[in-house]
This record gives C-alpha cells, structure tokens and sequence, in this order.
C-alpha cells in the first residue's frame, strides 16, 4: 500500500467520529467519551461478522452498539442533566473495559473483511468522503439543520420558537455515536483487522481524543474538518515512515508526533484571539433547564 | 411540525372589536407566593390592551400562562369562544399567540432570517430563503420596519432585535401578541417607531398587549383599555380614556406616588474625578469607549443616558478597575489611578453599583451579613487580630437594613430570597455606608418597581449632601433628566455633548442617544 493510500485510510479513521461529534456538538452536547464509542463499535462489529460471517452486518452492529453509546450519554446528561464532562469520562471507560472484557474471545486476526474496491480504498472511505458535504448540507441549508444549531446556541431561544430541546438533542447524540461506532467498524474491519487487547493501550490508541480535539480545530465546519483529518492522517502515517527512515532514534519519539500536535492545536484554539472567531456553539456542555 | 388546523382556523373572520380570548379566574400558586388570584382578563381584536402592574404583581405569571410556559393551577382559557389548553407555547403559536420576550430570545451568532424561519412550519425541509426573504421584506414595508434580513443579530441594537422578534411573531401567525415591557431597551426615536408600528398592526385586528411597569407616558398614549394588577389580583378594568398617570400609579402602588424626585440644591465642590481621552475594549475586541473626557465635582451628579452597549458600562468597569484602559487617564483627587488595582479604588473612597445585582452585585447563598462583609473584608476597623469582627459588622448590617428600609426577616436571611428592590437597597446601603467620595451607579433602578425606583433615586440625590459625587449611568431618559445635575448623552462610545441639566432638553437627549449631533 502506498503512503497517500495509507493517509487517506488512516484519516478516515479520524473524520468519522469526529464528524459525528462535530454534529453532536452542534446541538450543544459535548461527549468526551468518542474513544469508548469507537471501541464499542469494534468489539461489535468483530463480534458479529465473526458469528454471522457477513461483514456488513458487522457494519450495522458497530454504528448500532455506538448509536446506543450515544444514547446513554443523552440519557445522562439530557435526562437527567449530568455534567457532560462527567458522563463522556463514563461512557470512554465503559467503553474500554466492557470490550477489555468481552473481547477476549475474538483476539487474533479478523476472518471477515472488507475488500478494497477502488485505488486501495474500501466502500466505507467514499461513504464517509460523502457524509461530509451531507452534514455541511444539513446543518447549514435545510431547517432540521437550522433548528440543530439553534438549540446548540440558545435553547431556551429554541423552545419558544416551538422545538423539542431533548428530542433535538437526542438525535445529535444518536447521530455521533453511531458515526463513532461505525469509526470502530471501519478500523477493525477495514484498516487494521486485528484485535489486540491492552488495557493500556487500546486498539483505537486514543485516536478518538484526537477526533475529539479535531473538531474544535474545525471550529465546528464539516470541510475544515475534513482538511485536519487529512493533515492527522499525514502526521500518523509520517510517524511510521520516519522510523524507517530514521532507524537510530526511538520510534516512541515518531508516535508521539500526533499527539503532541493535539496538544499544540488545543493550546493554540484556547487562545484568546482564536476562540473570538472560532464559532463556540455558545450552550456547548450546558444542560438545559427550562425557565432559567 | 405539528399541526392543528382546526385551532388556526378560530381567527377566521374575526372582526374589530369582537372579543377574541378570555382568561377566567386564572390563579396560580408558587411555594409561599399567590401569583395570580382569580384573574379576569379578556382581549378584542384590533385593541391594544395595556396590563400594568409592579414587579412581582403577577403580569408576567399571567401571561406566561397564555403563551403555555407554566400551567394555571385554576381557570379557564378561551379562544374565540372555545375552551382551550395551552400546554407548551407551540400550543400558543398554533392558536396564533405570539409573545415578544425582554431578553435572549434570539440566537445572536444567526443571522435574522435564520432567527426568524426558525421552527416556521413552511420553511421547508431544505430552506426556502429567497421566498422567505420576499415575504418578510413586504412584511417590513408594510409596518415601516427596517432591518437588515442578513445581518447578524449581535450586530444588532436591542431595538432592532426586539423589531426582529415582532416579526418573527407575526411571520409565524400570530394575531395576538404579548410584548413584555416592549420600551424598556429601546430610544426614544425607537420607541416612537415602535408604537408607530403597533398601531399599524392593531388596524390589522391584530390584539397587541404590552406589559408595562412603570412607563406610564407611553400607556396612556398607545393602548385603548388596560388592566391593572396588584398583589396577583384585578385592581381594574379601564378604558385607557380619561386615565391619569397618578390614578394608574396609585392602583399599581395602592398609595400616592410623586413623579418627582426631591431636588436637592448644594454648591459643588472641588473636582473629585477627572477622565481624559479614555478609551477602552468591549469583550469582543471592539473600541466600546472612545476618548471620553469628563469631570465630576463635589455633591455633583453627573448622568449618562444611553441605550446599553454604546460603551457605558465599559467605562464604569474601567473606572472601576475592571477592565483596562487602552488610553487615557483617570485623575482621582489630583492622583493617576488609571492602572491602580479595583481594591486600590475600594480604599480611596470609590464606591460601585454594578448593573447586574444579583450576577456581580451579591452573592445569592450568602447571608445579608456576608454580603455586607464583602465590602468590609479589607477596612481594618472591622476587623480584630486579623480576624473579622462578625458582630461588628452584624451590627453594621442591622443599622443599614433599618436605616435603608430593606424587607428581610433577619440579617442572616439569605441574598436570594430578597426581592430586586430589597436587594438593590442593600447594595446601596453596603456602598452609601462606607462613605464613598465618588460612586458610579451602574443602572441603579433597572427593573425595579415604582416604589424602590423612587427610594433609590432620592437617596442618590440625597447624597449629594455628604459631598459625594455620582456617576449615574442609566438607559432611561426620565431618571437621567430628573436626578442628574450634569447630562451626558452617549452613542457608539462617543459623549454626543454634555450639558448642564437647567439647558438639557428631553428632545434633543433623546435624539442624541440615537447617534444625532448636536446642531448647536
């Protein structure tokens, strides 16, 4: 596989989640926990296409199993107004140790993939290629989209204007979570088809906080969220070459690379000159409570 | 969406005059609180029809009830003759009942149509904006409103967007529509805009009705009957004819109001404050205040007027300290103190009203004790071996709450459950206690009824006495002209010109609170 074909899988991996929380932020729920999404989608989507042997019900089991991630969230922090730091800290170590668990059975390669059909890249490449100019459509041109943003900016503005605050949200948590579960269908089917288990380091390797950060260096735009997934995509690859390259230094030193640029990026976006124009969903991460 | 055609089709046909909704023996009760007992309300078609009442008279329950907030606890409605249940205000919207709300019920980061299409059930799945843009530009012209469709609402002035939410009202069916203290934010060119509007809208059989506290000049001019409350109760039904401010005043209050505030004549002084050239940054990177220059004398008062967010408050915060000067000077008594610390101030004798009470200006879980303490934790007499001297400034706390008429049951009653009058006499008592050279009163009366607008007035004036000087920064034009000695009108950051109170004229003020210079 050539290093643009590995980019461009590996940014997949990337925008996926991260497009489904872009979405989800946009209502005005934020989900820390994309990472324990992803992995639920994993552990489903192996689960299934190993027992059914259908790759594609492994799909649906993935984006299924983070759907219903998804919903646990809401439920926590729409329901019954959890703080939503707290809850997506829950949801990523549920995540993590429920496939810890129920994982183990399924170590080892994956029987069932999905076969590449054009230039190197699977079917999931393009469909997740599409839902980006899909969501840039929907949020910013039909009226679903306009009362998404609306609750994310000012819910109780969106109430009097006659819109069901929870169920709105709702759908944006449902909407993230199964855009995360189909990330963990994608990986273990499509990109790296073999499940390890480590409780120190998961087969997502905290690439779901990347995706997390990603989307508030996209300030919430669906395109710009594609170009800073090609640009991690390129630094995650570039870590692997450059050890190649480069055999003297410790290949820790390449893996870090993208991860410090996280940092770097999140630093960057909290300064204050960034954070007047990036586009704050202003009722991000704020529960709403009627009447106040 | 939903829809309920069989409710929206109640408006067909109805004609002025005929009564278009009732409300019977509404009543509802809070813990502790009856809000609404047993009102009687009713509204016709083309009527603009005032309801008036004090804070907490039940104004705001009561139609909070009509447009489905909150749920009576007895009572009926009725649409056109048919009973109703309003259960959440999309109910109230498919009845074609609009209400336009005081604050934040528009999405500033959205432009106006988005605002105004938004939740509209002919928007479409995919967003028809060139139809719905022609739409309401033919609205607009037809009620004389200009707005820019495009524009952001946080670019907006509070005029324009409460014009916005009208729109979005009317676009949205309504044929009533409930208008929450609709002049409150607006100046005086606005509201004459404003009530031009409305009147265009009621020949329509559009049924309007205000809530007002305590503008009185502007019921009596635009509404036809008003309804007055107290106390959660019907003082009266009336025909807007043959009222009088003091008649309506006396129903609101349930005593005499004087519409005057005392004069109290001294000789000014020395210059307490002098400010040259200041100017400052609003929150958003914008210049807020531009080269204010200014002075305030011994036992003056010294008024800006201007509709907030043209740059009042950015001054008050930093003469406060609160924020920093990007050029300029500040001289206290003959010191710079333009980069001195807010603490700095406190103890020089500069004394602070902040505009938001129960945000900046007190602490909700605290004490009455506490909050008093808030402004003495740094004066040593009231401290002992570095500890603070809690009965000494209990005491304080009780000769305050007596002196300054404050209603709290003790002074370990806590901040919250003290109304905005009660809590704004505390906090002027907590700053008039220390005995401040100057105070900057940062709207001191926004949102407070007839009674405590008028204590808290009289007492700013009375202070002239003890040789204070006041920084008196206010959005409405009245106290401006009645309490001030020196008035300085104030647009986009700029002093349009500051007069002297015997040569100021309502007019031209008001005019130059909207950005007009003056001729002279």
């Amino acid at each position: 596989m050539g290093f643009f074909t590995m980019t461009l899988t590996a940014s997949m991996f990337f925008l996926l989640p991260a497009l489904g929380e872009l979405f989800d932020q946009r209502s005005g729920v934020l989900n820390i926990g994309l990472e324990g999404m992803i992995l639920m989608g994993v552990l489903a989507a192996v689960a299934t296409s190993t027992e059914t042997g259908n790759v594609w019900l492994g799909v649906v089991a993935g984006m299924a199993a983070g759907g219903l991630m998804g919903l646990i969230h809401g439920f926590l922090s729409i329901s019954l107004k959890v703080n939503q730091v707290v809850s997506g800290t829950g949801i990523w170590i549920l995540g993590v140790g429920l496939t810890t668990y129920y994982g183990l059975a399924y170590v080892g390669p994956v029987k069932h993939t999905i076969a590449p059909i054009i230039g190197g890249l699977t079917p999931l490449f393009f469909v997740g290629l599409a839902l980006v100019p899909i969501f840039w459509f929907i949020l910013s041109k039909t009226s679903f989209g306009l009362r998404v943003r609306s609750v994310g900016e000012n819910p109780s503005v969106a109430e009097v204007s006659g819109i069901n605050i929870s169920r709105t949200r709702y759908i944006g948590v449902l909407v993230g979570g199964m855009l995360s579960g189909l990330a963990g269908a994608y990986l273990i089917l499509a990109y790296a088809p073999s499940w390890s288990i480590s409780w120190r380091v998961p087969v997502t390797e905290g690439r779901g906080f990347i995706a997390l950060a990603l989307v508030f260096f996209s300030m919430w735009r669906p395109f710009l969220l594609l170009v800073g997934s090609f640009a991690f995509g390129t630094l995650w690859i570039m870590g692997w070459y450059l050890q190649t390259v480069l055999p003297g230094i410790p290949i820790h030193i390449f893996r870090m690379i993208p991860y410090l640029v996280t940092v770097a990026i999140l630093v960057l976006i909290s300064t204050e000159r960034f954070r007047k124009r990036a586009g704050t969903p202003a009722a991000l991460g704020k529960p709403y409570f009627r009447g106040e | 969406m939903e829809k309920r055609p069989e409710q929206r089709s109640l408006w067909k046909g109805i004609k002025r005059g005929e009564t278009v909704l009732e409300m019977k023996g509404i009543t509802k009760r809070f813990p502790g609180v009856l809000a609404n007992d047993h009102i009687d309300f009713d509204i016709k078609a083309g009527e603009i029809h005032a309801l008036l009442g004090e804070n907490g008279a039940g104004k705001t329950t009561l139609m909070n009830i009509l447009y489905g907030i909150l749920q009576p606890d007895e009572g009926e409605i009725y649409v056109q003759g048919k009973k109703v249940r309003i259960r959440s205000p999309l109910d109230a919207i498919s009845l074609g009942i609009g209400m336009v709300h005081q604050h934040r019920k528009l999405v500033p980061a959205h432009t106006v149509l988005e605002n105004i299409i938004l939740g509209h059930p002919r928007a479409g799945k995919v967003l028809n904006v060139r139809r719905a843009e022609e739409e309401l530009k033919g609205l607009c012209k037809k009620y004389g409103i200009k707005i820019d469709l495009r524009a952001k609402v946080w670019q907006l002035s509070a005029g324009e967007r409460q014009m916005v939410e009208i729109i979005k009202a009317i676009y949205r069916g309504a044929k009533l529509l409930i208008l929450d203290e609709p002049t409150s934010v607006l100046t005086p060119p606005e509201t004459r805009q404003l009530l031009m509007s409305l009147k265009v809208m009621a020949r329509d059989e559009l049924a309007i009705i205000p809530f007002i506290t305590h503008k009185l000049p502007i019921v009596l001019k635009i509404s036809d009957r008003m309804t007055v409350l107290r106390n959660g109760k019907v003082v009266s039904h009336l025909k807007t004819k043959g009222a009088t401010m003091r008649s309506l005043a006396k129903m609101m209050v349930g005593r005499e109001v004087l519409f005057r505030t005392k004069k109290v004549e001294v000789k000014r002084g020395k210059p307490i404050i002098e400010v040259r050239n200041l100017s400052a940054l609003s929150d958003k990177g914008v210049l807020a205040l531009k080269n204010a220059s200014f002075s305030i004398r011994e036992g003056e008062i010294f008024g800006i007027a201007g509709v907030s967010g043209n740059g009042q408050h950015e001054l008050a915060e930093v003469l406060m300290g609160l924020r920093k000067a990007t050029g300029g000077k500040v001289i206290f008594r003959g010191r710079d103190i333009t980069d001195s610390s807010i603490l700095e101030r406190w103890k020089t004798g500069i004394g602070y009203i902040p505009s938001e009470r129960v945000e900046v200006g007190s602490i909700g879980d605290f004490s009455l004790v506490e909050n008093i303490a808030m402004n003495l934790y740094f004066d040593n007499s009231f401290s002992r071996w570095g500890l603070l001297d809690y009965k000494k400034i209990r005491k304080h706390t009780e000769e305050a709450i007596s002196e300054f008429d404050v209603m709290a049951p003790s002074a370990d009653t806590k901040a919250k459950h003290l109304s905005g009058g009660n809590l704004q006499k505390l906090i002027l008592a907590r700053v008039l206690s220390r005995e401040p050279q100057l105070l900057i009163a940062n709207l001191p009366t926004h949102g407070l009824d007839v009674g405590a607008t008028e204590f808290v007035r009289n007492k700013l004036v009375e202070s002239k006495k003890e040789k204070i000087g006041i920084l008196l920064i206010s959005e409405d034009l009245d106290e401006v002209l009645s309490v001030s000695d020196t008035i300085a009108p104030i647009y986009e950051g700029e002093f349009m010109e500051i007069v002297p109170s015997e040569k100021a004229r309502r007019d031209e003020i008001g005019t130059m609170m909207a950005g007009a210079r003056p001729k002279r």
